[in-house]
Formats: C-alpha cells, structure tokens, sequence
C-alpha cells in the first residue's frame, strides 16, 4: 500500500487494516503527516503540528491493539479546530489576541475522541472566533481550497473541511454557530455534521454565541462522520446545556435506507435568492435520485427564512459580545498591561488583538443590547427566533427530514467578499434556521458545479440526528458519490 | 411577617392549608435533575496563573482602576 493509499482511506477501511496488522497506527500518522508537509504550505489548512501529542497517542494506539483490545478509532488521524481547548497546545481561535494561550485543560468533546483512541495531528485554521465563512477572517493567513488553490474552503471551519479533502486528516472537529461545518464540507466536498443543540458538550470551546455553537466532526464518508459523532456526545456534568440522551442513539436505524420516508423542499431554501444555477442542477439531480431510492418528496414552507438571517445577525453578534468581554488583557492572551488606566489598557489590548470581523460584530452585538435598542433588536429577534422554530415544527409534521442545497454557491474567489460584509453574511443563508432552531443538520457531497463541490444538507427534528444520518447515507450509497480526496497540486 | 400582609384571625388556617397545597406542587422542583454542587478538584493557583501576561506574586497584574487624585 502506498501512502497515498493510506490518507484516503477511511475510518472502517483503517481500522480493518490496523486490526489486521497490515499496517501500524504509526503508518498511517507518518502518511498523514507526509502529507501534511507536502501539500500543506499550498492549502495552509493547519495553524500547527502537535507532534508532541501524536507520538504519545500512536504509541498508546499501537500498544492496544497489540494487546487485542483497540478502541474504535485507535490510530485514526485527527484535525482539530483552533477554539477546542487541548492541554497544553496553543489554542487561539484564529485570533492574535490570544497568541501564545495555551489551555490548562482539554474540552469533552475532544478528550472523549483522544479516549477512543484518536491521533491528533495538529491545529486547524478558521474565521477568528468562528467569525465568517470563508477562513479570510483568520487572524494569520487565509487556507486555501483544495479543489482550486484561488477560491475559499468556506468557513468558519475552512482549516478542517480543507484538511480533510486534501487527505491531511481523516477526520476532523469543526463548530458550527450559522453553518460553519455544513458551509465548508459542502465547499471542500466533504461530509460535515451540526449535531442537535445540546447533543455534544461545549465544555472547552471558546465560546462565541453560547446558544448557538455546537461541535460536529468532518469526515469522507457518512458512515465515519456517524461513528465520531456517536464517541462524543451525551451527558458531560461541565456543560449544563448537554442531553443525557445516550450518544449511540444518533447510530439508531440509519442504515435503513429512505424507501418511504418523505423528504420535505421547502420552497423559500429551494428557490433561495442568488442560487446557482449549477447548485440548483446538483440539488434537482440528488432529489430525483432520493426519490429513485425510494424517497416521496413533498413540498414545505418555511415562511420567515427571510427574517432568519437579520434575526440570527442580532443574535449572534449579541452572544459574541458579551462572551468576548473575557479577552480584557488581564488573565491570558496579548496584554497593554503598561497602559496608563484600565480603560485604556482595554481599548489598547481590544484594538491590537481582534480583527476587522471580530470588532463589528462587537460593536454590532453592544449596540443591539444597549438600552433603548433591546427592545427594538435583540428581543425582537428572540421572538422571530420562537417563529423560525415554529416553521420548523409545522414542516416536520408533513415530512421526516428537510433537503436542501447547504450554500447557494460553490466556493468563490478568495478576495470577492471580504469587501461587502452583508454579500458573505449570505452564505449562511440556508444553514442558519437549523441553529436557531437547535436543529440537526449535515452536508454530504453531491455532485459539482463548474468543477467545484456542491453540498446537499439535510435537516432533522431535534434529536433526530439518526434520521439525518439515515437519509444521507442512503444518498450516499443510491448517487454513488464518495467523498474524494482531492490531489491538489 | 414576610411579606407584611395583615390577616384575619380566621384567614390564617385558610391561607395555610391553600398555600401547603400550592407548595407540595412547587415542590416538584426539588426532584428536577440537577447537579449537586460539590466541591472537586479545580485548576491550581499555579495552573490559572500560567497564561497570564503579568503575573506577580501568585495575582493577576492590572494597571490602577482609580485615577490619581
């Protein structure tokens, strides 16, 4: 086997081999970390390498299997997204003002991956503070998509979409607040999944907009993305917000298929404005195959997605404000400690440290909370957030999941939007309602558009990440459409 | 005496057989699942000082929170 062969594998076909003793833990990291140092300085998916906490992990990987008792992901190569908190490995959210941070503890979702026996392979890029959509808003370099080097890989989550497309990762961790997983696996061609609001602990993600953000895994097939997904949810005492549901349950019947199930398009995401026409194409050759596989498509309404995005964009910025309040300079990260006073020593610290992005959202989310603007805004929004989930709920008594396309637009330009904040706010404009809404989603590759990937997302009930997984995964098996690495240069 | 409101002598056995009834219901709370608030090992002093910018003496440096009279 070459090692080209080893980075496209996937998490089944590995753990045979690993198991098998055909190949070692440390092959398929060594493949990966080749890999890496080949292709990496074109895609600049990774912020850095932990070869630290690989080498320790491979060889505790390999030490189980030896002795006949491997967990399920023993040697499996890991990426994982700069706002999860790792021990010890510098952890900055794509943010200069916390350059040099490294956490005293590792999140839950994370350490429960490391159990199962995941290698990490290193740090990935993204939007400062999972601020954006196309990994521009990094406070250190852009990455680059692995299909074509000149356009974005969607974002916030660029870095681990990216990674795991080019075959640099196998699986990775993202968080998704608007659509910061489904956007760029849908980009970069892979399959990304937002777990239901409440599935997955936060504990050990810097936070941005606490009711919103939910840690999901990146990975080349529905099955793998299932698994890890599976390995990290359920019950975690240090985030009052996560379900004692048992995380197997996501595994529930979901392979299935969809004969008989009905599969909702509600009109307003199918005839979005500023579709392509490609996308729409891809999307109308995934329905038809759906419906080959069995699937009775019905049409559903969902009558305030006009609402969501201006809702979600008070929403969010509002979180945000008030979680970034904690980057003052004084416990951790850059600090103007020398400053004269305490307020210039913020303004100092707050206007060396956050970006472009990261300071209008702050700006935007202060404003809208500011007395005399709360009732105009942010409760306003909240009640449109009430209205959004209602939509939701009436469609899910006429269907059992909701397709759509998951970005009206392949992957663009790098540069096209980063002067119209409003044009990139677009992007997400499909993808949002499912975190108002608390709501299960994942993208799965289908098909291009110009040569570039298309996602097609779907959308469950609360806590139906089984019938998520079930649909996509039939789509999966009936469009023979595997998620593939692409060659990069 | 709480709340400051006057009662009737014959009012009191009334409010209070009412008001057990209404409290046996809120008391439904009490077997909501909740986390037990028990101390458990945190970050040491060492551990939560060790990003700090400016540490001294075991404390978080700040620059004067009150301006110089």
């Amino acid at each position: 086997m070459t090692a080209d062969d080893l980075t496209e594998l996937t998490i089944k076909e590995a753990a045979r081999l690993l198991r098998l003793g055909s190949i070692s833990a440390s092959d398929l990291v060594t493949a990966h970390v080749e890999r890496i140092e080949r292709l990496d300085p074109h895609v600049k998916a990774f912020l850095r390498l932990t070869p630290e906490v690989w080498e320790k992990q491979v060889e505790e990987s390999e030490r189980r299997i030896r002795e006949g008792n491997a967990p399920p992901l023993a040697g499996i190569p890991l990426a994982v997204k700069d706002v999860l908190c790792v021990r010890g490995v510098e952890t900055t959210a794509g943010s200069q003002i916390l350059r040099g941070f490294k956490p005293p503890y590792t999140g839950t979702a994370v350490a429960r991956l490391f159990e199962a026996g995941a290698v990490m392979l290193g740090v990935t890029n993204c939007d400062e503070f999972a601020m954006g959509s196309s990994t521009e808003n990094s406070g250190y370099f852009p990455t680059r998509n692995p299909w074509d080097l000149t356009r974005v890989p969607g974002g916030s989550s660029g870095g681990s979409a990216a990674a795991v497309a080019a075959g640099e990762a196998m699986i990775s961790l993202g968080t998704d607040t608007g659509g910061s997983i489904r956007q760029p696996a849908a980009l970069c061609g892979v399959v990304g999944m937002k777990p239901t609001y409440g599935r997955v602990s936060r504990y050990g993600l810097i936070a941005f907009a606490s009711s919103l953000d939910q840690i999901g895994p990146f990975a080349r097939s529905v099955d793998d993305a299932a698994l890890v997904l599976s390995l990290m949810s359920g019950l975690d005492p240090l985030d009052a917000t996560s379900s004692d549901r048992p995380g197997m349950e996501v595994l529930n019947n979901f392979g299935a298929g969809v004969k008989g199930m009905r599969l909702g398009v509600p009109r307003e995401y199918y005839d979005v404005k500023g579709i392509e026409p490609g996308v729409k194409a891809a999307i109308d050759a995934a329905l038809f195959i759906l419906t080959r596989a069995g699937a009775e498509i019905v049409d559903v309404s969902l009558p305030h997605t006009d609402y969501g995005l201006a809702a979600y964009y008070i929403i969010a910025p509002a979180e945000c404000s008030s979680n970034l309040a904690r980057f003052d300079g004084v416990r951790y990260g850059l600090s103007e400690v020398d400053a004269a006073n305490i307020t210039d020593e913020y303004l100092q610290t707050r206007r060396k440290g956050f970006g472009t992005e990261v300071r209008r959202r702050v700006m935007l989310g202060t404003y809208a909370l500011s007395s005399g603007y709360y009732d105009a805004y942010y409760l306003k929004a909240q009640k449109v957030r009430t209205l959004i989930k209602r939509d939701f709920d009436e469609a899910f008594k006429r269907c059992d999941a909701i397709v759509s396309a998951t970005s009206p637009t392949v992957a663009f330009p790098i540069g096209s939007k980063t002067q119209d904040p409003l044009s990139m706010y677009l992007c997400d404009v499909l993808t949002l309602g499912g975190n108002l809404a608390g709501l299960p989603g994942i993208s799965v590759p289908c098909g291009t558009s110009d040569g570039l990937p298309v996602g097609l997302q779907v959308l469950g009930p609360q806590w139906g990440e089984n019938v998520v997984l079930r649909v996509a995964r039939a789509y999966e098996e009936a469009s023979e459409t595997k998620a593939e690495v692409a060659s990069v240069v | 005496m709480l709340a400051r409101i006057g009662l009737e002598p014959d009012d009191e056995d009334f409010y209070a057989e009412q008001l057990s009834g209404i409290l046996g219901h809120i008391d439904r709370l009490q077997q909501s699942r909740l986390r037990d608030d028990e101390p458990r090992r945190s970050l040491t002093q060492e551990e939560a000082l060790a990003n700090a910018p400016a540490p001294v003496d075991g404390f978080f440096r700040v620059p004067a929170i009150q301006e110089e009279a």
